[in-house]
């Protein structure tokens, strides 16, 4: 029986098909689904020729301009690559690590940094040579920033950093192949009712002198990358080190959410599109009381009730990365996307929000219905439910901001500021 | 295949790059990488507008420009006919020391067009070559399979080179920024008045043959499987010919 496939590309341009065809080939080539789950199996780090595998393929950064390394993509091109990584690699590990940490992260790193982080990190981990992520988490506190205790101290012209930071992606493979993180801490009184302002944003290198990393996680899932933490004790980094402006690191951290949080929810398509597709072909084929699952309307109803809401997703993905190719007005972004300024970046964000909170919940009850399809089996390794399962509950209890998270946000931008939780 | 008008449907369906041309774009973009002088790669194919789809990967994986012949005019082509037409687009395209082209392409499977192009150019031909070992300003050295092995040819230029691709080929994989630089390559479509000559010697007209049906092979029936011990096997396979009046 010909296997299943729900895509349909004829809404792609020419080029997108072709990223497309040559991220499926590699992935025949190097990521089989049996691999993806054999990894997830032995644990981090993510192999390391796999990481350059991507680079070489061009899946780190896309969105980053030409001139300073990447290859200047629309986000309407980046969550495609995104979906189709979510598609390659059901269980998120590459998505968590290298498609949306690196990509949302080190496309605004490289916004923010100076010219020195843009060539010592930001464009060696777009070749695959670093890994450079988010570490915003702190023990205390993850969305609750009033919480926050890590501090900043200028002395002379290097700040002096102190605190603790955790739940951080990727860990063990920056201190493999070098790299650094994203990291805000307080550098001001904490203002009471407004505990965003008075943070700043620094680039830390993971080899830092007086930053340890914490033992890693052992995770429910996407264990093929690891989730770690790190102390900070007087690390010292230069002036030059600071992102952007001095306490405003809050807002760029918003911004950096986003950029990630688009190619999650764009990844979780791709992830929920390959468990269809993967659970369809045992469904038409196994046979239970005479006749093959896939006739009983107790699965197929299922079934399509779960493509209809991927295909749902979809395009909503499709319309936030069209608003995302707004967002940016200068860098001849809008000539690359074609597109003017339409949407403020508060309802961008809403937007982004609402793929963020809904898509990997799609892909984590399609998984969990897919379990129940096929039974045993289903529950069983042999099969990518369970890993991908396992994998995308990150993303639905946290990872890049909790679902509660998101639908304040949304709550925000629809009913008004005057109806936000907490305040 | 249409079953009422014996053609073959080709609306919807995405055009691919024959897998036996996409080995020889390989063989001809490794050399490039391998010699020093100035070598630029021409991908040519004459096919429907939606060839341009498999042009564009030619450009990614590496050919530095790209020429569509597409034209009514050249619809309906036999072996001979298309072998007339790329012939001359290559005259137009200018000095050529080699051909390379697939040994045969995945639906056709003739074998016939580049051997008639190097007939039509006056060039050597070389044809089911595996590898192409080197090459210098007058002479190219090949190897190429036969039933008894491989030969290793050495064939002054220009020639045509029919590339058979060996088991186990992994064509290279065109990255993303392959692709986008593809995009601001030379792209270029010509029709038969680009090529000159009477429209006549082109497509249906130009053919030497004639294709009187074409339709899919009727769908086999199920196989028996005989899983019995030999003498029951036997007698169950002797009994099923007789049935079926082979013996």
């Amino acid at each position: 029986m010909a296997r299943t496939k729900l895509s349909d590309d004829r809404d792609l341009t020419e080029e997108q098909r072709l990223f497309k065809e040559s991220l499926l080939e590699w992935a025949e080539r190097n990521m089989p689904l049996d691999r993806v789950i054999k990894m997830n199996r032995e644990g981090h780090p993510y192999p390391r020729e796999l990481i350059k595998g991507l680079a070489d393929l061009g899946v780190i950064m896309g969105t980053v301009p030409e001139e300073r390394g990447g290859m200047g993509l629309t986000w309407k091109d980046q969550a495609l690559i995104a979906e189709i990584i979510g598609y390659i690699d059901p269980s998120i590990a590459t998505a968590a690590g290298f498609m949306a940490v690196e990509t949302g992260w080190g496309f605004t790193i490289d916004r923010h940094a100076n010219d020195e982080i843009r060539k010592k990190y930001v464009q060696p981990a777009i070749r695959g040579d670093k890994f450079i992520g988010i570490a915003t988490t702190e023990p205390g506190g993850g969305s609750d920033v009033a919480n926050f205790k890590c501090t900043g101290e200028k002395d002379g012209d290097e700040w002096v950093l102190n605190g603790e930071k955790t739940f951080i992606s990727g860990v063990e493979e920056a201190k493999q192949i070098g790299g650094g993180y994203w990291v805000n801490v307080r550098t001001g009184e904490k203002v009471p009712g407004a505990a965003h302002k008075n943070m700043t944003a620094f680039f830390v290198p993971i080899d830092s002198e007086g930053l340890t990393p914490t033992e890693p996680y052992d995770d429910a899932g996407r264990n093929s990358i690891s989730t770690g933490g790190f102390i900070m004790e007087d690390v010292r980094v230069p002036e030059e080190y600071m992102l952007g402006e001095k306490d405003k690191g809050f807002y760029y951290t918003m911004e950096g959410f986003d950029n990630a949080r688009i190619l999650i929810g764009a990844s979780a398509v791709g992830v929920t599109r390959r468990i269809l597709e993967e659970a369809a072909d045992y469904i038409k084929e196994r046979e239970v009381f005479g006749s093959p699952l896939a006739k009983y309307e107790g699965i197929q109803f299922e079934f399509v009730e779960r493509y209809t809401e991927m295909e749902a997703s979809r395009l909503m993905v499709n319309k936030v990365a069209d608003m995302q190719d707004t967002r940016y007005d200068e860098e001849g972004w809008a000539e690359r996307s074609g597109k003017a300024k339409t949407y403020s970046p508060t309802e961008i964000a809403k937007w982004i929000s609402m793929i963020k909170y809904k898509v990997p919940h799609l892909a984590k009850d399609t998984a969990d219905d897919a379990m129940h399809w096929l039974g045993a089996a289903g529950y069983s390794s042999e099969y990518i439910f369970e890993t991908a399962w396992r994998g995308v509950m990150s993303y639905c209890v946290g990872a890049e901001g909790g679902a509660n998270i998101q639908k304040i946000v949304i709550g925000r931008e629809t009913l008004g500021k005057d109806y936000v939780p907490y305040k | 295949m249409d079953e009422e008008t014996g053609t073959i449907i080709r609306e919807g369906v995405p055009s691919v790059l024959n897998a036996f041309d996409e080995f020889a774009l390989n063989l001809a973009v490794e050399l490039k990488n391998e010699v020093e002088e100035d070598v630029e790669i021409v991908a040519l194919s004459m096919g429907p507008p939606q060839a341009k789809e498999a042009l564009n990967k030619c450009l990614a994986i590496g050919a530095d420009r790209a020429v569509l012949l597409t034209d009514m005019v050249f619809a309906g082509a036999d072996t001979w006919a298309t072998s007339v037409t790329l012939s001359r687009a290559i005259k137009n395209i200018g000095k050529t020391d080699i051909v390379f082209m697939g040994q045969e392409a995945s639906d056709g499977n003739t074998a016939q067009v580049g051997p008639e192009v190097a007939a039509h150019m006056g060039i050597p031909q070389l044809t089911f070559v595996t590898e192409v070992e080197s090459v210098n300003n007058s002479h190219v050295v090949a190897k190429k399979e036969t039933d008894e092995g491989f030969v290793r040819i050495k064939c002054e230029t220009p020639v045509m080179i029919a590339c058979m691709p060996t088991p186990g080929f992994e064509p290279r994989i065109p990255n993303i920024r392959e692709i986008m630089k593809a995009k601001k390559k030379e792209y270029q479509e010509w029709s038969h008045e680009d090529l000159g000559g009477d429209p006549s010697e082109y497509g249906l007209d130009g053919s030497e043959s004639v294709v009187i049906k074409t339709y899919s092979p009727p769908p086999k029936g199920e196989g028996i499987i005989v899983d019995d011990e030999p003498e029951v096997a036997v007698k169950k396979l002797m009994d099923f010919f007789e049935d079926e009046g082979i013996l």
